[in-house]
């Protein structure tokens, strides 16, 4: 796959190899049939186990049996996985870094015991509830509301486009702590089979088809107090998940740009129209070298943010500026990719518009590209334009 | 305890478009990966390994130091050591021919006193599909070649083995240990690699190993064969498109069949 200024000449072997396996992993288990799968609007859910036995989620962190490999070689696991599609890396970026994560970092040891094992080999799925049907760009104006009663809690409210949900075992439930001081955002695990819990599918999606998408409804379901995340409290306990997530998202869209720059490639080379490869004409050899420069910029964003967040210095604001320019760039060269397979590329037969439409779902969720313009634009300016 | 030997092989995947550089391909034109044959013998050691409570899987290559990816690959999947074979006499030979190979596997298999050795059938590039007999021979071992269905009797001593034959006939045999089996493709769904086993793989222990660690020198490697020549053979295209319902595309078929000798007793 394209790697024009040989960045990957420089990984070392134990990358090189987590590299090759998730590439071949995606060859041979992901692209076969993705394409049946999202005309179906299905998940190939047998790759559930499969990828966790592989250890693909969450594999940056250390302990429970998860292997702890560096931030570059998360990054290249989650480019491949999306060159394969955005649903797959999805599935893999909710259960590592929106679910395994906040456990990880702000639960209990009880809670790291119960779930990070079950969850890394998938035997258990995860999904993480923060967006609710009146707010999704500002998640702190949440109404879900957790209520303090003996040694439970008592939850209650709606959660909406939540990856998983309807296969999930345990949800991380964003909610106000209504029975505290005033009443800060907690996460709770909730399990999907308490009583009161509703996880109805989303079904008319258009885009991310080979993603399960649901609700989670909460109706006043009983937790223990043991299920609060007792290590984190605001709205930095959702977001810190959010930028562990979008640093795999700036990555995982240079993997989708990558699938469509080789797939337009390789047509351009083969289709002849005119007695020669239409790759022979300059228009389209410029959407060619446009393409190519567009993905190597943003690839070399994704490995200086790499760099950066395994020596601790990575601002959330660097990653929003990756997740807003990678994604924009993988969103606008799939539709050059889908452009140059003519009406070949309206099929599922060829990944580009699969990709594109993917991205529309990339491009709105972990953050719009809006609202990472704006916290971007807060840090350049030191002022908020959505306070 | 008992301990398995794997012989791996690094093979040079080529293109489907390629250039001819002299008595080579041109490296542009090159990938490197585990043989495939390998692959499968590799996970038959490991699977034996993990059913049963004290066995060790080592994993021999000859190559160079590039290799040592593909035989970390193999560490990756579970074998438990391995050792790479490799000199700077090694870079003058255009050619390891099998009966190099033979002396050099048969003298690890001498140090290393194995149980049972795995090999592939035959390597992707070259293609002698020679050597796993050859190292039986040499050492004295009992064999059995293109194995694709193995059955372990480790405390009687005995492998069961199904050999595929010509024309697919199968046979069923058993060999006494030690032996040396070559492993055919399908014998088993060779895994991926874990994150896991990648991370636990860089910590396991890849022994150098020289012609003089050996006991021999430079001469090992000398071949009566030698490489002349590098081409890609003419292909001919020799299809006949019949045409027509089913009934009359069967009779044409039939009658070519019955032109080659099919059903002829
Ligand atoms: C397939 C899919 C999977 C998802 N998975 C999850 C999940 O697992 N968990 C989860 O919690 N959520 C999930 N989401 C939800 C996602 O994060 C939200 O859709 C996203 O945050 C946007 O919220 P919204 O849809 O309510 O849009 P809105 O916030 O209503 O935004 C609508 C438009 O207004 C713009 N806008 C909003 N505010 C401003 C402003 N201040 N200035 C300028 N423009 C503004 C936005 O950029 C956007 O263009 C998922 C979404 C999809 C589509």
């Amino acid at each position: 796959m394209l790697d024009y200024v040989d960045l990957e000449a420089d990984l070392d072997e134990e990358e090189r190899m987590i590299r090759d396996t998730a590439r071949r992993f995606v060859e041979e288990k992901v692209k076969p049939d993705i394409g049946d799968h999202y005309e179906a609007g299905t998940f190939p859910e047998e790759l559930i186990t499969e990828m966790g036995e592989l250890g693909f989620y969450a594999p940056n962190l250390d302990g429970y049996g998860l292997p702890g490999v560096g931030e570059r070689a998360y990054g290249l696991l989650m480019q491949e996985l999306e060159a394969g599609d955005a649903g797959i890396r999805s599935m893999a970026s909710v259960q590592g870094a929106l679910v395994m994560y906040p456990i990880h970092a702000f639960g209990s040891d009880e809670q790291k015991e119960r779930w990070l094992p079950e969850l890394g080999t998938g035997d258990a799925v995860g999904c993480f509830g923060l967006t609710e049907p009146q707010h999704g760009s500002n998640p702190g104006g949440m109404e879900t509301r957790a209520e303090a009663d003996g040694d439970e809690y008592v939850l209650n409210g709606s959660k909406t486009w939540i990856t998983n949900s309807p296969i999930a075992d345990v949800a991380v439930v964003w909610a106000r702590e209504t029975s505290a001081e005033e009443s800060p955002i907690r996460g709770f695990l909730v399990e999907t089979d308490r009583d009161g819990v509703t996880t109805n599918k989303i079904d008319d999606k258009l885009s991310m088809r080979a993603s399960i998408t649901g609700e989670i409804g909460l109706n006043d379901v009983r937790i223990p107090e043991e299920n609060v995340l007792p290590g984190v409290s605001g709205l930095k306990g959702p977001l810190s998940c959010l930028t562990q997530a979008r640093f795999g998202i700036a990555w995982g869209a240079v993997g989708s740009a990558r699938d469509c720059f080789e797939t337009a490639r390789e047509y351009a080379t083969d289709r002849e129209q005119f007695g020669g490869p239409i790759a022979r004409f300059q228009i389209q050899q410029e959407k060619l070298a446009e393409m190519a420069t567009q993905i190597t910029t943003s690839q070399l964003l994704a490995y200086r943010l790499a760099d950066l967040k395994e020596r601790g210095d990575l601002r959330p604001e660097q990653v929003s500026m990756a997740k807003r320019n990678n994604v924009r760039m993988a969103r606008d060269q799939a539709r050059i990719a889908r452009e140059m397979l003519g009406g070949n590329g309206i099929t599922t037969d060829y990944s580009p518009m699969r990709h594109l439409s993917n991205l529309e779902t990339v491009y709105t969720y972990e953050g719009t590209h809006d609202i990472h313009t704006l916290v971007l634009g807060k840090d350049l300016t030191g002022i908020a334009a959505f306070e | 305890m008992m301990k398995i030997l794997v012989t791996v092989k690094e093979v040079a995947e080529v293109e489907d478009d390629f250039e001819i550089d002299g008595l080579g391909i041109d490296e542009a034109y090159l990938e490197y990966d585990l043989n495939e044959w390998d692959d499968y013998a590799v996970e038959e050691a490991v699977q034996i390994a993990e059913a049963g409570d004290d066995v060790e899987v080592v994993s021999v290559t000859i190559g160079p130091e590039r290799s040592e990816e593909t035989i970390r690959m193999a560490l990756a999947k579970g074998a438990d050591r391995a050792i790479r074979v490799w000199d700077d006499a090694f870079e003058s030979v255009d050619l390891l021919d099998v009966a190099a190979k033979t002396r050099l596997l048969a003298a690890v298999v001498e140090k290393e006193d194995p149980d049972l050795v795995l090999t592939g059938v035959q390597a992707a590039d070259d293609g002698f599909g020679a050597t796993g007999v050859s190292v039986a021979d040499e050492v004295g071992f009992e064999w059995a070649a293109v194995v694709n269905e193995l059955d372990l009797d480790a405390d009687g001593g005995v492998a069961n083995v199904r050999r595929e034959l010509e024309g697919g006939v199968e046979e069923l045999t058993e060999v006494d240990l030690p032996a040396v089996l070559t492993i055919q493709t399908g014998i088993n769904e060779p895994r991926y690699a874990s994150l896991r086993g990648i991370r636990q793989a860089q910590r396991k222990e890849i022994a150098p190993m020289s012609l003089d660690d050996l006991g021999f020198d430079a001469s090992a490697l000398d071949s009566p064969i030698a490489l002349t020549g590098m081409s890609e053979p003419e292909s001919e295209s020799d299809a006949t498109l019949f045409e027509g319902d089913a009934e009359e595309t069967a009779a044409q078929l039939a009658e070519v069949l019955r032109e080659k000798g099919v059903g002829a007793q």
